[in-house]
């Protein structure tokens, strides 16, 4: 056991006595996050900004004064260039006004039928004539989708004040009141968002954390010769393997964090501009238990992978043949994490639990609901924990063979 | 205390490994029925030309690899089932084993110490004296990626010494050295046989074997062809250097392996 504290301190002052790694694996992706998060959200501000500031282009044929009023109440007439065009002067110009809005140099026509009040105030009953409205706009533009989207404020608006004159009292045609009440499930309020993208995000960047490191820390150390200095010393196979892969499993881990919380933390100072981003995040809440139970599962999940990758650079002859083997692994791992943002949220078996990589995907995002029963954390945590034993000591047993070791 | 007890090493070959071997066999055996014994107080020297068996031999011996057929103990325990105890009594010194150039001399010294089991107390004994013998001090806080061939060559063999071992096991200990640097470490070995240390080297350079070695064993294409001090070796094949000896042992036997 004290062996395993010698080798797991060696590691780790291999990697925190070297500022490259340091950097490669803490400063870095923390500076990156904030870089790509920033530049996502000033860019996402400067596009709403200047949507919201553009003045969009409109013309209106055959207006009528009581929609004059209407884009005045909405304050539109304000905010807009406005050319208000008769038909005929309309008809005359169709062409050139449609290509405008196909290129984007007008945002808007909004045409009215001829006589349009008129029609409106002959209406007597059921077969008379209603008066139509058409829009012309380019929803591959965003100023034309803004102006359309703020024209049809003013069009309610004008439909009401019509709607009021026509029948003095709007209550008539209010039918029932609707009363929402949302009942959630406590723990559960943690939006669908965090818990669809909540494993996915886990799975990938514990993975990811591993593997910068941890194939060059087997198939690297097994390429250079440095493993076997290890290997010629009088310590057990088994602790070698042990303090290798826990300490691996710490850097891992820590880096992983730097990662997640560089990423709340930007998505954060972003703002809201993002729907579903920092309010996603800020909506996060678990309970003690929930913390405990992700807290043990991040830890044997963080274990497993890292046994998973050494494994899988032990076996190779270098580090390039076990990139090759992990990469596979890296696309289950993905995989696995990516079927449970499409789950449909009906319980899930506690078989499932058992299935590795699947069955922690399955749990990390039952905690985030706050839905996983402790049966299913107890199985998903064993079986974890099982699988990451078995392979703590074939990777022993990898140490112990000259074939794979000394390719005898 | 080192005995080797009718050991052979098969290697099974891949067919990328038989093809650079160019050849159609699926196995290729490395060491054939050799035995040995080396005592304590002699340096014994494994001699013979590039791929004879002399680095498997010595691996076997330190337990890296596992015999296919016979038996190896050093101190008398057996490097199969007792692997962790020979490897305690043992230092062994290889090129294809290397420190990790990350770390500084003294880390890996007290880092090796540590494994060993050694208290602080020792550990610092042995690094004062090591260090002093192979001039490493000025280069002890040094990572080992910035040191020279024979500094790094130095260091690899005060790290492998660091628990004052009963037996060591030097595979090609001075190739690449100069002349100095190469003094130094055959007037350790003898220090450690006078001491009463079984040491073991592998050479393929007639001279140093001739005068560093108590006792040689030739081996040739896998088989120990020969054995002996160097009078005995002479008279068995009738010449009057170890050169020659070898050229006269090398027509005998090797000719029919090539």
């Amino acid at each position: 056991m004290k062996k395993i504290g010698i080798v797991l301190k060696k590691e780790l002052y291999r990697v925190f006595s070297d500022k490259k790694l340091i950097l490669s694996l803490f400063v870095l992706p923390a500076v990156l996050m904030f870089a790509l998060y920033g530049l996502i959200g000033m860019l996402e501000r400067n596009m709403s900004r200047d949507i919201e500031t553009h003045v969009p282009v409109t013309y209106i044929v055959n207006a009528t004064d009581g929609l004059k009023a209407a884009a005045a109440a909405a304050g539109f007439d304000k905010n807009a260039s406005i050319d208000y065009l008769t038909e005929e002067a309309y008809l005359t110009l169709k062409d050139r006004l449609t290509e405008d809005i196909r290129e984007g140099a007008a945002d808007l026509i909004v045409i009215l039928d001829k006589d349009f009040e008129k029609t409106f105030a002959a209406y007597q009953g059921q077969g008379d004539k209603i008066p139509g409205v058409g829009i012309l706009f380019n929803s591959a533009e965003n100023y034309s989708q803004q102006a359309y989207a703020v024209f049809s404020g003013v069009l309610e608006t004008y439909r009401m004040m019509l709607l009021e004159q026509r029948l003095g009292n709007l209550e008539k045609i209010v039918a029932f009141a609707q009363r929402d009440t949302e009942i959630v499930k406590e723990g559960k309020a943690n939006t669908q968002f965090i818990a669809m993208m909540f494993p996915y995000m886990i799975m990938i960047m514990l993975f990811s954390g591993a593997m910068s490191i941890s194939v060059d820390a087997f198939a690297g150390e097994k390429e250079r010769g440095t493993l076997a200095s290890m290997l010629i010393a009088p310590v057990k196979r088994t602790d070698i393997a042990a303090g290798k892969v826990i300490a691996l499993a710490i850097i891992a881990a820590l880096s992983s964090v730097v990662y997640a919380v560089s990423m709340i933390l930007s998505m954060t100072l972003m703002g809201n501009t993002i729907s579903g981003g920092a309010g996603g995040f800020g909506g996060v809440s678990f309970n003690a238990g929930q913390v405990l139970e992700l807290g043990l599962m991040l830890i044997v999940l963080d274990y497993l992978f890292v046994a998973v990758i050494a494994v899988l650079s032990s076996f190779s002859k270098d580090v390039k043949s076990a990139s090759t083997l992990v990469t596979p692994v890296y696309m289950v791992v993905l995989a696995c994490a990516l079927m449970t943002m499409f789950s449909s949220g009906a319980k899930n078996s506690l078989t499932r639990y058992a299935v590795p990589l699947y069955g922690n995907a399955l749990a990390l995002q039952d905690i985030c609901t706050g839905e996983l029963s402790a049966q299913g954390f107890l199985v998903s945590f064993g079986v974890t924990a099982l699988l990451a034993g078995l392979l703590t000591f074939l990777l022993a047993k990898i140490f112990d063979s000259d074939k794979l070791m000394f390719n005898a | 205390m080192i005995s080797v007890q009718n050991l052979t090493k098969v290697y099974k070959l891949n067919a990328r490994k038989m093809k650079e071997l160019k050849t159609s066999e699926g196995r290729k055996i490395a060491v054939n029925d050799v035995s040995f014994e080396a005592k304590p107080g002699e340096i014994y020297g494994l001699l013979g030309p590039n791929g004879a068996g002399k680095t498997t031999t010595l691996r076997c011996i330190a337990t890296l690899l596992k015999p296919t057929e016979g038996s190896v103990s050093v101190n008398g325990f057996d490097t199969v089932t007792e692997g962790e105890k020979v490897r305690g009594a043992i230092a062994f010194l290889t090129n294809e084993i290397n420190l990790d150039p990350h770390f500084t001399p003294s880390y890996l010294f007290h880092f090796f110490g540590q494994l060993h089991g050694m208290t602080e107390e020792a550990i610092a004994r042995r690094r004062e004296e090591l260090f002093s013998v192979f001039d490493i001090g000025g280069f002890a806080d040094k990572k080992i990626d910035e040191l020279s061939t024979g500094m790094k060559q130095k260091a690899a063999i005060a790290v492998t010494l660091v628990h004052d071992p009963q037996v060591v096991i030097f595979d090609e200990p001075t190739s690449g050295l100069d002349i100095l640097t190469a003094r130094t470490v055959t007037d350790y070995l003898r220090k450690l046989r006078d001491e009463g240390k079984t040491v073991i080297v592998s050479t393929h350079i007639m001279s140093e074997a001739e005068k560093l070695c108590d006792r040689i064993g030739i081996i040739i294409g896998g088989r120990k062809v020969s054995e002996g001090t160097l009078a005995q070796i002479y008279a068995g094949t009738g010449a009057d250097d170890l050169e020659e000896a070898f050229f006269r042992l090398y027509k005998e036997y090797g000719e029919a392996d090539a």
